[in-house]
């Protein structure tokens, strides 16, 4: 697996009861945030039968799968409760797979491996932009952004699979986001079209 | 009023769901579309020369087209005009350009999944590329409004009936192998859709958590 | 039933071999890429492959078994006609109002329901819907009791009463599973159902794809209605479902056993399409059931006993990549 921290989504991506989807490398992932504010970033698979996670309900600090309702506590990932024998203690080792995430300039970060700490993002004051997925692959975004002029834009990319890559941006100048977004779908559009 | 359907189309699915908004009460008429075909029957040419779902029997007019019917029943029983708001010709503009999308995406999405569930047949790449464009559309639509305050397709605080039409292909349209993963406004917005009080599900949509579970097979 | 390309994940298949013809089998050619692939017992096997509602004299369908190409056809007398698109062997039949294929030499007849000879029987088909998910998931939902309170509340359940009872699992004398003492608080057990009662389940697993499931007749609850579903294997991670419903007559139109069977399936198929892997894990600890699995611990057991391979995996670093 992949070391390293990258960005998976913004911290405004995470309203109240909502499960995020996404994917780093691909490992699907499903993101919350609890009612305490946690930001839980999960393997997107319920350790039952596999049911991805995202499509589950979120209830304060608990995430519960879709299919049997088996709840989930925010942070551990441990399981909670099992609706099929509600007098019974779950078993420890039924849980989610829990990655560590961070908020840093107003995005979302994890790492699937390795223990490297969360490096700062030093950055003057910016505002996410609209997040770009690009049906190409990591190596052709990477180019294709470094050789863009996009001034008072800072741009990572989060490689999804093979040949998928989601551009994340963050922009200095809060009403140029619509036209950083009119660069972002030009760019977008000469990748997939090459 | 009588609702001629196939519960699993998103098309009928659509008009139900208004009309349980709305508290309209609806006689459902289940028409055997898959596999007996029963659209194609004489009886059912006789009543829609078009052989398509849903038809709505008005007691005054038949309605041959979901949309159509949506707008006779937003116009009709929507007394506080926020679901179709006639008044405002900007917003009806805005709102026709998105039922053209929803009818896209039933010619896409909808096509797709109907090709993967029940064999009909589609130009199954075509369907699925049309559908990601037209996804992509109101990604980027729905990202800007939520900067702007909206939590709807028109710049408005109340839902309309452009929400709902467009909704039942998107909320489905994972069946037809068109994934949801890179339209993270869109996927807020249908839990936006689900938490509309009156809203029913249908069979392949899953409620909202404090949603009580409401619906039926056909009467 | 997906009637284009072949299913992307059918090539992502381990190493095929392709075997020469040899003397014990002069009339035939060499084996075919996609038999080679298929665990004998399943290529070998009865499949459905057709619902005889849906054939019009004017258009023939075509669906995919075991990644291979079929034709089905009903012609003006009404006589239904299956072949292969590659014109390779291939036994045919129609029973039950099914459409039933055999690519291979089969080893056991189709499944004998003697329920069908009872005369105060409603039997009714509801299609072939195709699920992108493989054959043991379905199979494994159907058996599935934990899921009946949740997935289907307010018909087959209530989040309230989804506790499961223990119930026994035993194996049948001609090989499979048998469940049963498992009982389900319905609310709507079937569309004849005017409350809600304490239904008495029975399932019953005699070949790898197909399932059978007894639940207590709403208008004689001593007495079950039978619903048996036929997994059509078309590729390793996609499959088309059949049902065959054959319910104590009591009123109910065919046309409402059928649309509450679409219903039913319908609410089931975003959970399957939404499984991960989409090969059913056969591995030990690969997934985490509970007392309530029994029948679904039991049912892939049973298929690794049998050796079936086909749209399973025991690879734990599989359990990821689907």
């Amino acid at each position: 697996m992949r070391e390293g921290w990258y960005p998976i989504a913004a911290c405004d991506d995470l309203p109240a009861a909502h499960i995020y989807q996404t994917q780093l490398c691909d490992e699907p992932l499903a993101v919350w945030r609890a009612a305490d504010g946690h930001v839980n970033v999960w393997q997107d698979r319920c350790p039952h039968r596999g049911v991805r996670f995202s499509i589950g309900t979120v209830h304060a600090n608990e995430l519960r799968c879709r299919y049997h309702a088996w709840r989930f506590g925010s942070g551990s990932g441990a399981c909670t409760f099992v609706p099929a024998h509600p007098d019974r203690k779950p078993a420890d080792a039924i849980r989610a797979t829990a990655y560590p995430s961070v908020e840093r300039a107003g995005l979302v970060w994890t790492r699937l491996a390795g223990d490297q700490a969360a490096p700062p993002v030093l950055l003057p004051s910016t505002v996410p932009m609209r997040a770009m997925p690009v049906n190409r692959a990591e190596d052709a975004v990477v180019a294709a952004i470094s050789a863009a002029e996009m001034p008072g834009v800072h741009l990572f990319v989060q490689p999804v699979s093979a040949g998928r890559t989601v551009i994340r941006g963050l922009a200095e100048d809060a009403a140029l986001l619509g036209e950083h977004d009119d660069a972002l779908e030009r760019l977008r559009r000469t990748l997939e079209s090459a | 009023m009588l609702l001629y359907e196939w519960a699993a189309l998103p098309e009928c699915y659509a008009v139900r769901l208004l009309a349980a908004i709305l508290e309209v009460p609806l006689t459902l008429r289940h028409v055997d579309y898959y596999p007996a075909h029963e659209h194609e029957s004489d009886a059912f040419l006789t009543l829609n020369p078009l052989g398509t779902l849903p038809v709505l029997d008005t007691g005054e007019t038949i309605l041959l087209d979901w949309l159509g019917a949506l707008t006779y029943l937003a116009a009709r029983h929507d007394p506080e005009r926020r679901w179709l708001p006639l008044e405002h010709t900007d917003r009806m503009a805005s709102l026709l350009e998105w039922l053209s999308v929803a009818r896209a995406l039933s010619e896409s999405a909808g096509a797709a999944r109907l090709h993967d569930s029940i064999g009909q047949e589609a130009d199954i790449a075509g369907c699925r590329a049309k559908a990601h464009a037209l996804l992509r559309h109101l990604e980027r639509h729905l990202w800007f409004g939520e900067r702007a305050g909206c939590s709807w397709l028109l710049q408005n605080e109340h839902p309309t009936i452009a929400d709902l039409a467009v909704f039942v292909n998107v909320i489905l349209c994972e069946e037809g192998g068109v994934e949801r993963l890179d339209y993270p406004a869109v996927r807020r917005w249908t839990d936006r859709v689900k938490q509309i009080p009156g809203f029913v599900v249908t069979s392949g949509v899953f409620p909202a958590a404090t949603l009580e579970v409401k619906q039926g097979p056909g009467a | 039933m997906p009637g284009g390309a072949l299913p992307e994940e059918f090539g992502e298949r381990r190493s095929i071999k392709i075997v020469l013809a040899n003397r014990d089998r002069p009339r035939e050619n060499a084996i075919s890429e996609c038999e080679a692939a298929v665990d004998p017992i399943i290529w070998n096997d009865w499949h459905v492959v057709g619902d005889a509602t849906e054939l019009r004299s004017y258009r023939p369908l075509t669906t995919i078994l075991l990644g291979i190409r079929l034709r089905i056809s009903r012609d003006l007398d009404g006589a239904i006609t299956v072949t292969r698109e590659d014109h390779g062997p291939l036994l045919s039949d129609v029973r039950h109002g099914l459409v039933w294929a055999c690519l291979g030499r089969p080893t056991q007849p189709i499944v004998a329901i003697p329920e069908l000879d009872e005369a105060d029987r409603c039997v009714v088909t509801a299609g072939a819907v195709g699920v992108h998910a493989s054959a043991g998931r379905v199979v494994e939902n159907f058996l599935d009791l934990g899921h009946l309170g949740h997935v289907h509340a307010g018909y087959l359940g209530e989040e309230a009463e989804s506790a499961v009872a223990p119930y026994v699992v035993a194996p049948l004398p001609g090989g499979g599973i048998h469940a049963s003492g498992c009982k389900v608080f319905q609310p709507v057990a079937s569309p004849s159902a005017k409350s809600g009662f304490t239904v008495d389940y029975r399932y019953k697993v005699e070949r790898p794809f197909t399932a059978c499931l007894y639940k207590s007749a709403v208008s004689q609850p001593a007495r079950f209605d039978v619903i048996y579903l036929f997994a059509q294997p078309v590729g390793e991670v996609e499959t088309i479902v059949h049902a065959l419903e054959i319910f104590v007559e009591d009123g109910v139109r065919p046309a409402e056993l059928r649309a509450f069977q679409q219903f039913i399936f319908l609410q089931d198929k975003p959970i399957l399409e939404n499984q991960n892997p989409k090969r059913l894990p056969l591995g030990p600890r690969m997934e985490m059931p509970v007392l309530a699995d029994k029948s679904s611990v039991a049912y892939r057991r049973w298929l690794v006993d049998l050796g079936v391979t086909w749209g399973t995996t025991s690879a734990q670093d599989e359990v990821v990549a689907g």
